[in-house]
């Protein structure tokens, strides 16, 4: 078989912010370096169709003629096949054109933002096109007594999937450039991220100028805070209403459980609660709201991507409602006296990903050390 | 070990300061962030001391403790100590730095624990 080898082309570019929002455990940010790009173009000698990243390896010359074969990461194969996609959208020996962000380490590994079939012209594994919205969305499900479900309706599969946000910043109506992982464009813009005390501040841009490189999502630690409704991959209800509970069942990161406790016991104060990942919740409803009042959080997680700290006083008031079937309103206020000025306030949406169940995913499989090469 | 990740002087920390390298004093030092200030304890037990005053620049990461202890002939003496903290991300960071407890000069180091 003759064999068609090509040149690789290493462009630098200015500032680039559109890091694909690949479910990560492996931080595309600590990775791979969006401030470059790099353009690959080759024969397709392998392809990882393996939760929860998918590699492609392509075989391409240098300019001194020298072949090296470089490791594609181009996305989550199970969001990959919901976009339509499937291992056989490729195959080996096709020659492909690549673009994205290369690793930050010498190695030969690129973060795909487009991956061309180079022969026709074919954009391989783009995102589907979003679904037009409904003319008018379905109403939001009631249980018989007239409370909100916050899970599917019966006899309905369904989670809670994309958030409209991954990043947590104080409601203030100006958006603030950052990448998918919190990773400000220009640092002067912390003091507008969130109302940080001195220490805070500085702690939070060492995170950022280190590049988030010690955040312990990294590491499969569980993601305490509100990080648990930015995350890949939902999250679901299960309310348990005969024993006053609901469990929030977490599809990303270590794919771990939260309980939150409706049955009117009193909220722990943050002084006498053990310290866990993810504090002591209790709830109850106020009209179609459903508020959780949160406190005994540990030190040892971020409670937001980007890096943002807390401290064991941290308090969290969260509200849920669901204005439409397909909409989750999530509004938290985060209050920690020793680590910010005063209480803050953030808010997101989150869509309903109907007739489907949470993947599986597991962030052990996705860390640095597991990673093929 | 995870690292703990709020302030990062709260905790107990674990070493020695001296003179010199083979004169080294034991020091645990248990510190708290309040919100406010940084308070704490060298020593904890019935020889304790409490810190008066820790500062903690956060522009370069140097602390600076003062406190006041007693001699072993039991007079009044004066701890002021200035160090860098350092690997803040890390669980185990540290802080080295120049000890002065009286008229003696020294160097101190403290481990997280």
């Amino acid at each position: 078989m003759k064999r068609v080898w090509f040149n690789i082309t290493v462009v630098a570019f200015g500032i680039a912010l559109a890091v694909s929002a690949i479910s990560a455990q492996r931080s595309n940010t600590a990775t791979y370096d969006s401030e470059r790009q790099v353009k690959l173009q080759g024969p397709v000698t392998r392809i990882d169709w393996v939760n929860p990243r998918a590699f492609l390896f392509v075989d391409v010359k240098d300019a001194n003629g020298t072949v090296m074969n470089w490791a594609v990461d181009f996305g989550n194969p199970l969001e990959l096949e919901r976009d339509g996609w499937k291992k056989s959208s490729l195959h080996i020996g096709d020659v492909v054109t690549v673009e994205g962000s290369p690793a930050r380490s010498q190695s030969k590994e690129a973060l795909a933002k487009t991956v061309v079939l180079t022969s026709t012209g074919k954009r391989l594994f783009a995102p589907a096109p979003a679904r037009p919205a409904a003319a008018a969305p379905a109403p939001t499900p009631r249980w018989p007594d007239g409370q909100v479900r916050l899970g599917p309706a019966p006899g309905k599969k369904g989670y809670w999937g994309t958030p409209s946000s991954r990043v947590f910043v104080e409601n203030k109506g100006a958006k603030i450039p950052m990448n998918d992982d919190g990773l400000l464009r220009d640092l002067s813009d912390a003091d507008r991220v969130a109302p940080f005390q001195p220490w805070a501040k500085a702690l939070y841009l060492n995170r950022q100028r280190n590049l988030l490189k010690d955040d312990p999502l990294g590491r499969c630690l569980p993601q305490g805070g509100p990080r648990q409704f930015q995350m890949p991959n939902g999250f679901q209800f299960i309310e348990q209403r005969e024993i006053g509970r609901i469990l929030v069942l977490l599809g990303g990161g270590d794919r771990n459980w939260r309980a939150i406790y409706t049955d009117g016991r009193p909220a722990v104060p943050a002084a006498e609660a053990v310290l866990t990942y993810y504090g002591t919740s209790t709830g109850r409803w106020d009209k179609d709201t459903l508020v959780v009042d949160s406190a005994g959080y540990s030190e040892r997680f971020w409670m937001a991507s980007g890096g943002l700290p807390h401290t064991e006083a941290l308090h969290l008031i969260e509200r849920f409602s669901r204005p439409n079937y397909d909409t989750l309103k999530y509004e938290v206020t985060v209050d920690d006296p020793r680590t910010y000025t005063r209480p803050w306030n953030a808010t997101w949406t989150v869509q309903w990903v109907p007739d489907k169940e949470i993947e599986e995913y597991f962030c052990e499989d996705n860390s640095e050390h597991s990673f093929i090469r | 070990m995870s690292a703990q990740e709020g302030h990062p002087l709260t905790g107990t920390w674990g070493g020695d300061w001296g003179a010199s390298a083979t004169q080294r004093n034991h020091l645990t030092f248990v510190m708290n962030w309040d919100g406010k200030n940084v308070t704490g304890t060298i020593n904890p037990g019935p020889d304790s001391i409490t810190l008066a005053s820790v500062f903690l620049d956060v522009a370069n990461w140097t602390v600076r403790f003062e406190a006041d202890a007693k001699d072993a002939a039991g007079k009044p003496v004066h701890i002021s100590a200035e160090g860098k903290l350092e690997d803040i991300s890390s669980y185990h960071r540290k802080i080295t730095g120049s000890w002065m407890q009286g008229t003696t000069r020294g160097d101190f180091k403290l481990t997280r624990d």
